[in-house]
């Protein structure tokens, strides 16, 4: 009762309708996280790990294979639930709940894997109508990427699998891109292109955390977290 | 104010929709691409079907008795046909690693609907398919056959959510095939022996009785189980 004296009856229901349809709040980005933990059974994957990255900014995260980088990637996206720390995205004023960064990510992973028996366009036809995204956006990425549309996700090369996965990651235009090992497989013209993506992205005022075994040459890198 | 969130209630039940209506749809290009469900279930039921026909055929079994027998292998016949294939859609995701770009895209209950919706019409399309050559077969005389399409329609609809229900929450385990067994039975028993009892009234020309009230009863608090659930069961 005490709440419906300071909020007008209904304003509440409305703000949860909202959060859903209303496009992404302008203004300054930061994802804060600290002390994360994550164990899987008895092993412990992330001990108590910090960083955070603002709008025009990457985090770069490091480490050998096992190291908990592609666990903290989830963590961050909402895939997993840290067992403790705690993980905080703000867009402008806004801070995003776990369902709503879940949706508004860009994720890149080597897990990352479409529907073999549709086409590329029918992919990215299908997943924009679930994010209420621009399609042509999506093509947009992809033509720059070189990558045909009309071949079925199935009979796809493992580099052009990556391209379709840039093209899926940025078809939303998300704040936030989350990268495990974003050039993997690409070919030079590939990378050299989602090199330039993610320049024009972090120079729009978006930011990134980017994660690979081995230390990048990235422009803007705010921080380099190394987990080995 | 009132009519700011009228706006908005009806922009979201209609992304919502559209949300469900592409996943559906996305089920069934899938499906018409690979026939994977449709061959499992369409095989099994009609492998069982003959059986069942050629074992007990319309002289197998006493008429007297027919009415009370025959319902309970027609219904045995749709579950196992059901079982067989209707899970896959989510076990499918994980194992294809889809699951990861479907949970960071979709709304959870428009999932949950979308791929009911899917089941619910693979297995109409089955029962459509199966009914008339089992009544055939059997020499089943329908003394309701309204009553008979409303049991097909309800215990088709029970049968589809249980399932998608079922199979959502074994998705991510491991042992999938026993698990489904293990948690489909309770979940699905109660459902079985109301369609069962519904359609012996439709072969009997006896009233629905308080078998289809449950029936519907059934079918509601599956739905309504699946989506309180199903967000839980299919985000971290």
């Amino acid at each position: 009762m005490g709440d419906s004296t300071m909020y007008p009856p209904g304003e509440a229901v409305l703000s949860r309708l909202q959060k859903d349809i209303v496009p992404p709040v302008t203004g300054p980005a930061i994802l804060r996280f600290e002390d994360v933990r994550r164990r899987f059974g008895r092993l412990a994957v992330l001990e108590g790990v910090s960083g955070s990255v603002e709008s025009g900014g990457a985090l770069l995260v490091t480490g050998p294979n096992g190291s908990g980088k592609s666990t903290l990637l989830r963590c961050l996206a909402g895939l997993l639930v840290p067992d403790s720390g705690t993980i905080e995205y703000r867009e402008g004023e806004t801070a995003l709940e776990i369902e709503e960064r879940r949706r508004r990510v860009g994720f890149i992973s080597p897990d990352l894997a479409f529907y073999g028996e549709l086409t590329v366009e029918e992919n990215l036809a299908f997943f924009a109508r679930l994010r209420r995204a621009e399609l042509a956006r999506g093509l947009e990425v992809l033509a720059r990427l070189g990558l045909p549309t009309d071949r079925r996700a199935a009979n796809l090369s493992s580099g052009m699998r990556q391209r379709l996965r840039w093209g899926w990651a940025l078809m939303h235009r998300p704040r936030l891109l989350l990268l495990d090992e974003p050039f993997q497989n690409l070919d030079g013209a590939g990378e050299r292109v989602t090199r330039e993506l993610l320049g024009a992205h972090l120079a729009g005022g978006g930011l990134a955390v980017v994660a690979n075994p081995n230390r990048l040459e990235i422009d803007c890198v705010l921080g380099h977290l190394d987990l080995g | 104010m009132s009519s700011g969130i009228w706006t908005s209630a009806r922009t979201w039940a209609g992304t919502w929709a559209a949300e469900a209506a592409a996943v559906f749809a996305k089920e069934w290009r899938c499906e018409l691409r690979t026939r994977y469900a449709l061959s499992t279930l369409g095989l099994f039921a009609f492998t069982t079907l003959v059986v069942v026909s050629v074992s007990l055929g319309p002289l197998g079994v006493m008429k007297s008795q027919g009415s009370a027998v025959l319902p309970v292998l027609f219904w045995v016949i749709l579950l196992f046909s059901a079982t067989a294939g209707l899970p896959r859609s989510f076990v499918q995701e994980e194992e294809s690693q889809t699951a990861i770009a479907l949970r960071l895209s979709a709304t959870p209950s428009a999932l949950f609907c979308g791929k009911l919706a899917y089941g619910l019409t693979v297995l109409l399309a089955l029962e459509i398919m199966i009914t008339p050559i089992y009544l055939g077969m059997m020499s089943l005389a329908v003394r309701s056959p309204g009553l008979l399409a409303v049991a097909l329609a309800a215990g088709g609809y029970g049968l589809a959510a249980g399932s998608t229900l079922v199979a959502a929450i074994i998705a991510q385990a491991k042992g999938k095939g026993t698990l489904f067994a293990v948690m489909a039975f309770p979940v699905l028993l109660p459902l079985l022996l109301l369609a069962i009892e519904l359609t012996r009234n439709a072969l009997g020309g006896e009233p629905a009785g308080v078998a289809l009230s449950q029936l519907l009863l059934y079918d509601a608090s599956v739905t309504i189980a699946g989506l309180m659930l199903f967000p839980a069961v299919w985000n971290p």
